[in-house]
């Protein structure tokens, strides 16, 4: 029953609408699910991540550069508190050397150098037991505070003496004496203060231009961290959106396979193409409604066709039976045997002429196999021939020897090629012909059938848009502007390429390119 | 009915031509028929025919280019298109370049017979039909 073959195929269209299609087109539902399943199951590293971990590292090096800083500022610090303690301290003790010595040369009055031999002896008594890692241990402060001692108890003796005998007590050999043991002690005294100002000055050097180089080095190493952070951050953002603007070039030509995971981690990027993968099964899922739309326009093509050609064995279905009908007294049995011979025969015609366009409009689920396009063009060009018949048009097919197989899903490749022809079968005018060339490719790894009319071909201006959905130079109501955009996303699918190629007035050619056999397999496809 | 209706039938399809030979035979047209228009273009050319009927879709040469050879050679011939492809278009087509009628397939013998009745009578012929056939 033919007849009831397209309600059939239309409910089971809108189940598929409902949302059972996920197996509509070329199984993309499923590939997209297990896409997105490992795009989620991977670690997580996003780019907020790696942009707080960048700043929490230079924060922390930041605050070990001060930590280091400071405590190396504090030793300066320590070291020219000394320095100054030792300074005043010397200074006390040559001021006191300068009146000692005035006393003995002059004999002035020996107060001021006590005073300031007990100043130095104070100020070395405050402030020693805070130096006193400085100055070199216990035992080094004992013996200056020794010496200090010695040199204070010698000036105090020659004080008492020279109360006791005020004149020209200075030049007594007793004050010689003294003065000699005076001078050893002071010159001692100067000269352990000279060698740790000496030594000190240097090691305050050394710490300071240990300071320096800190400076210098952590400005470095945080520069150099700085950049290897800003360079791993932008290589990531850089690299990603190259290949996220590869998707989108991708999809554009449509090309539906999802976006599998290219990386060990997840991030907002991850998202992303989580989010490109749901908009490519949507957009799957409409191409699919548009490839069986525009599929539905073909057939409606071919029915009129078919539908006139059916005509032909009806009407002798038609005349034979009301000859039958009418003479069947009259008729031998010969003739009526024969007459009956021939409803027979123009019966089968008819079913023939259903036939394939039933084949053609049969809705089955999208099956990939091998197969030959030669038999695929052949049964084509007899899905078309009452439209041929009708434009009175001659269709040359001319298949290489051998022609190799290819992989994918005939149906739809039909669809590809009942659109073509009929394009050209418009475009040509009647008497003309249109030749369907079948070639290897250049590389032997692909085949080509073009399909070539000499009709009014498509104006140059005209020609970059053919392949734009929605777009058509035919008056409105006879061409949905889908069949090219359709055709080309089909071919896409099959990893071919549908190119055109055409001259005002002279024709068309459309090349369709397929892979040999190796159409490319989701699974071992890596974006 | 002193002188047979000369009809010329030509259609590629055989058993148009095989089932309308007796039933034009039947009131009393005398039908000579054709499947290659090319020879039917010749016999055209050596007898004159009252009526032809011919189908539009033929390999090598269209109806309605019969039409206009056999309005050339003889106007007064009634040429009555027969197909099936029953486009409007081609209808008007057909009877612009003079057809005398249109039919459309399928049709039954006596629908083909009516209108042969028809031009008869504009020729001047007179045939008896009278309907006899099984309706529908």
């Amino acid at each position: 029953m033919p007849g009831t073959d397209r309600p059939v195929l239309e409910t089971k269209r809108n189940d598929n609408e409902s949302g059972e299609t996920t197996q509509a087109v070329y199984d993309h539902m499923a590939d997209i699910h297990d896409a997105q399943k490992t795009l989620l199951s991977r670690k997580h590293f996003s780019v907020r991540n790696q942009i707080y971990l960048g700043n929490v590292l230079v924060f922390l090096f930041a605050l070990v550069m001060v930590l280091v800083l400071t405590l190396n500022n504090n030793q300066v610090q320590k070291r020219l508190k000394f320095l100054e303690f030792v300074n005043d301290f010397s200074s006390e003790i040559q001021q006191a050397r300068r009146y000692e010595k005035n006393y003995f040369l002059y004999g002035t009055n020996l107060n001021d150098a006590k005073e300031n031999i007990h100043l130095a002896e104070s100020i070395f008594t405050t402030k020693s037991e805070e130096f006193s890692e400085l100055l070199g241990g216990q035992f080094a402060r004992q013996e200056i505070f020794s010496k200090i001692g010695a040199y204070k108890t010698l000036l105090e003796q020659l004080y008492q003496r020279g109360q006791k005998d005020q004149n020209n007590f200075h030049v007594t050999p007793f004050s010689k004496e003294i003065e000699l043991k005076l001078r050893g002690y002071g010159k001692e005294i100067l000269t352990s203060a000279q060698t740790m100002i000496t030594l000190e000055k240097k090691t305050l050097e050394k710490t300071l231009s240990r300071s320096r180089y800190i400076h210098i080095y952590s400005i470095l190493i945080l520069l150099v961290f700085l950049a290897i952070n800003t360079y791993l951050l932008v290589s990531r953002l850089y690299s990603t959106l190259n290949r996220f603007a590869a998707y989108a070039k991708r999809i554009a030509s449509g090309d539906f396979r999802p976006i599998l995971p290219q990386r060990n981690f997840r991030d907002e990027f991850t998202d992303l193409a989580i989010a490109i993968n749901e908009m490519i099964k949507e957009i799957d899922l409409r191409e699919a409604v548009l490839i069986q739309t525009h599929k539905m326009k073909a057939i409606g093509t071919l029915t009129a066709g078919v539908a006139h050609e059916i005509n032909n064995p009806l009407n002798n279905i038609m005349l034979t039976v009301h000859m039958l009908l009418e003479d069947y007294h009259e008729l031998s049995e010969e003739e009526i045997m024969e007459m009956l011979k021939d409803v027979a025969a123009e019966t089968d015609r008819s079913k023939k002429i259903i036939r394939n366009l039933l084949d053609f409009a049969r809705e089955s689920t999208s099956t990939m196999e091998s197969f030959d396009l030669s038999i695929l063009l052949k049964d084509t060009v007899h899905l078309l021939e009452n439209q041929i018949r009708f434009s009175g048009i001659q269709v040359d097919l001319q298949f290489a020897e051998n022609f190799p197989k290819i992989h994918g899903d005939a149906q739809k490749v039909q669809q590809v090629f009942v659109n073509l022809l009929l394009n050209a079968l418009d475009a040509s005018i009647k008497g003309s012909k249109i030749q369907v060339i079948g070639t290897l490719g250049d590389t032997g790894d692909s085949v080509k059938v073009s399909v070539i009319d000499y009709g009014q071909g498509i104006p140059k201006h005209v020609l970059p848009s053919v392949f734009d959905p929605f777009f058509t130079t035919k008056s409105k109501g006879k061409g949905t502007g889908l069949g090219l955009s359709v055709s080309q996303g089909i071919i896409a699918k099959h990893g071919g390429t549908l190119t055109v190629k055409s001259e005002e007035g002279r024709g068309s050619c459309f090349t369709i390119t397929f892979p040999i056999i190796n159409f490319p397999e989701i699974h071992t496809f890596s974006l | 009915m002193s002188k047979p209706l000369e009809i010329l039938l030509l259609d590629d399809e055989v058993i148009v031509g095989k089932r309308l030979k007796p039933a034009l035979g039947s009131i009393g047209c005398n039908v000579e028929v054709f499947q290659d228009p090319e020879l039917a273009v010749k016999r055209i050319a050596e007898k004159d025919f009252d009526i032809v009927v011919t189908d539009i879709y033929m390999d090598g040469m269209d109806g309605l280019q019969v039409l206009e050879l056999v309005h050339e050679k003889l106007p007064r011939t009634k040429v009555i298109m027969i197909t099936g492809y029953a486009m409007i278009s081609l209808a008007r087509e057909a009877m612009e370049k003079g057809a005398f009628d249109f039919i459309a397939k399928p049709f039954k013998p006596d629908d083909l017979r009516a209108v042969i009745a028809k031009a008869a009578k504009a020729l001047g012929f007179s045939i008896e039909f009278n309907p006899k056939s099984v309706r529908g």
